[in-house]
This record gives C-alpha cells, structure tokens and sequence, in this order.
C-alpha cells in the first residue's frame, strides 16, 4: 500500500469516465500532492498515462492487484523546475555514484511516498518533504547525509532545513532523480 | 487551453452518440476546447425525447447486452458531464427549420446556429472529426 494525499475509485467505470473523474479530483489537490486512481478499465492505462503527458502532470507508476489498475499521479507545480537551488553545498550524481559504498553515507529520499516507491536508490531512505521535520530525529547525525528529489529543489529545501536543526554534513544532490543513471529499485508490492 | 477539437455529429443512432460523446468528454478532460455541431440525424443526440432511447443500429440490438455489461454510462449521463466540463453544443438551425423544431425540443444549455458558427470555431482547431 502506497501512501497518497487522495484516493479516487473509479472502478467498474467504462472509458472516458476514469479520466473524467481523474481531471476533477486533480482539481482539488494542491500541487506537488499525489493520487491514486483505481480503475478496472484495461484501457485507463495508456489513458492515464497520455492523459499525464498531455496536462503536465507527473505519471508515478500503475499497480495491478486482481483486476483493479491503481493508478499514481504527482499533481504538477509550475514553480518547481524555476525555483533557484540555494543550498550550497552540492554533489553531482556522478559524485553520489561514487559514495553510495561509502558506509558513513546516507542518501534520504524526500520525495513523496508514491514517487520512491516506483523507482529509488537502493538504500536511500524515504522521508517525503513534508515529514522531514518531525523525522529528522530519525537520522544519525554523524553521518553524511545526501538529500534527493525529483529535480533538486525539493531536496535543496530539505538539506537548508537539516542543516538549519544541527546537522552539519548534508548536500544537496542537485541533479535529481531525473538525471539519475544509476541503478534504481522498487518498493515490493 | 491544451488544444481546440471540433466535432460534427450527423447520425443519430446509439453507437453515433457513444462516439461523439465520448471523444467530446475525453478532449474536455485533456483540457481542450470543445464544440459540437448536431445536425441532420445527429439533433437526436441532443432531443430531450429521444436522447435516452437511442436506438441501435439495424442488425445490431444484440450489443445492448454488451453495453450493459461493459457498465457504460448512459447518454444523458455524458450529456450533462460533457456540459459540466464545458463542452459547446451547437444544433444546427437549418436541420431544425426542415423537421419543425424549436429549441425547447433540445436539452438545455445548447446554442443554434449555421454552419459558419461551426466553422468559425473550427477553422483553427487542432482535432475536427465527423461522426
């Protein structure tokens, strides 16, 4: 089970109403926030990912449990890809290649749940944004810590806000998981 | 507004409204603007009396099983979603002078015109198809 912000049912529903449905419940989320869409139409897959492509918006990843399709989309921010990254210190993600074996290093993933859960760093811990500061108690502050998102912004956020609760060996890995290369895993459903 | 599609309708069978409809509510979804033209036997897709009894086309009646199987919304249902996103439905004036009828015969919401409302809104459209 992946955690989201909303859950849409639109199972038993022919084509076009899962898409339908889909574009009215986006309108109640607030950017960056992230829904699943369960859907028992076979053809709301290539539907919802088209659908994605065409209104912007971030296609996560679809589960199949028996015959119900679940759906997970990342509502976008127009601002995300603009904002300008301040945190200073940075890695490429050449750079976090090289340090992944390195055991004084943690990579924390503060994506949202659905977004790591379809793709991550093996190892890399998930803290979504918003939890990161009632978790950070949950990190090791010896430790290097290498913060990541989507596309850097989010995690230049983060590593401003770790360092700001006494954490004094945190970077930002700017590139972002879009650029990442490396190997990846997937939560096990 | 992600794109501009422009339909018109000129049958008027059940399978005639399933298309039209559900290509209209789909590009509304995916954002883009939508208008309609019924004319000829496409005004039944918008007849307030025969909008909910369509009838299937000859050789044909065996697929309403099938319809109701699949749990497919019924056309008054994709009316009024269609509207909801705003979808323009424009019935064709000509067609109306030629089988008697008023506007009141049609659901509410619609707008009449000719054929160049029709085409002043579909001469830039990214999507026009005919049904």
């Amino acid at each position: 089970m992946i955690q989201t912000d909303k859950v849409l049912d639109a199972k038993g529903l022919a084509c076009p109403m899962p898409i339908v449905r889909t574009k009215k419940a986006m309108k109640e989320l607030a950017p960056g926030q992230v829904i699943e869409v369960q859907a028992t139409d076979k053809g709301s897959l290539a539907d919802i990912k088209a659908w994605a492509k065409s209104s912007g918006h971030q296609y996560l990843g679809t589960t199949e449990e028996g015959d119900v399709l679940k759906h997970y989309l990342r509502k976008a921010s127009e601002t995300e890809e603009q904002e300008e990254k301040q945190f200073p210190h940075t890695v490429t993600n050449d750079d976090l290649q090289d340090q992944l074996s390195r055991k004084d290093v943690l990579v924390v993933d503060v994506r949202e749940p659905a977004e790591y859960a379809f793709g991550h760093i093996p190892g890399a811990v998930s803290i979504p944004l918003g939890e990161l500061d009632s978790r950070a108690g949950e990190l090791e502050k010896d430790k290097e810590i290498i913060v990541i998102c989507r596309t850097g912004n989010r995690s230049d956020f983060a590593a401003k806000q770790l360092a700001d609760s006494g954490f004094s060996r945190v970077k930002n890995a700017a590139d972002g998981m879009t650029q990442w290369n490396g190997p990846t895993e997937q939560n096990e459903a | 507004m992600a794109g501009k599609t422009a339909i018109i309708a000129s049958n008027g069978t059940l399978f005639d409204a399933y298309k039209v409809y559900n290509i209209a509510t789909a590009a509304a979804a995916s954002d883009h603007e939508v208008a309609i033209f019924f004319t000829f036997e496409g005004l039944n897709l918008i007849n307030k009396e025969a909008y909910s009894q369509l009838a299937m086309p000859e050789g044909k009646e065996g697929i309403a099983e099938g319809f109701k199987k699949a749990n497919v919304p019924a056309i008054p249902e994709l009316v009024e979603m269609a509207q909801e996103l705003g979808v323009r439905f424009i019935g064709c004036q000509m067609t109306m002078d030629v089988l008697g009828l008023e506007q009141e015969a049609f659901v509410d919401g619609i707008e009449v015109g000719g054929a160049v409302t029709f085409l002043e809104f579909a001469k830039d459209a990214d999507v026009t198809l005919t049904f």
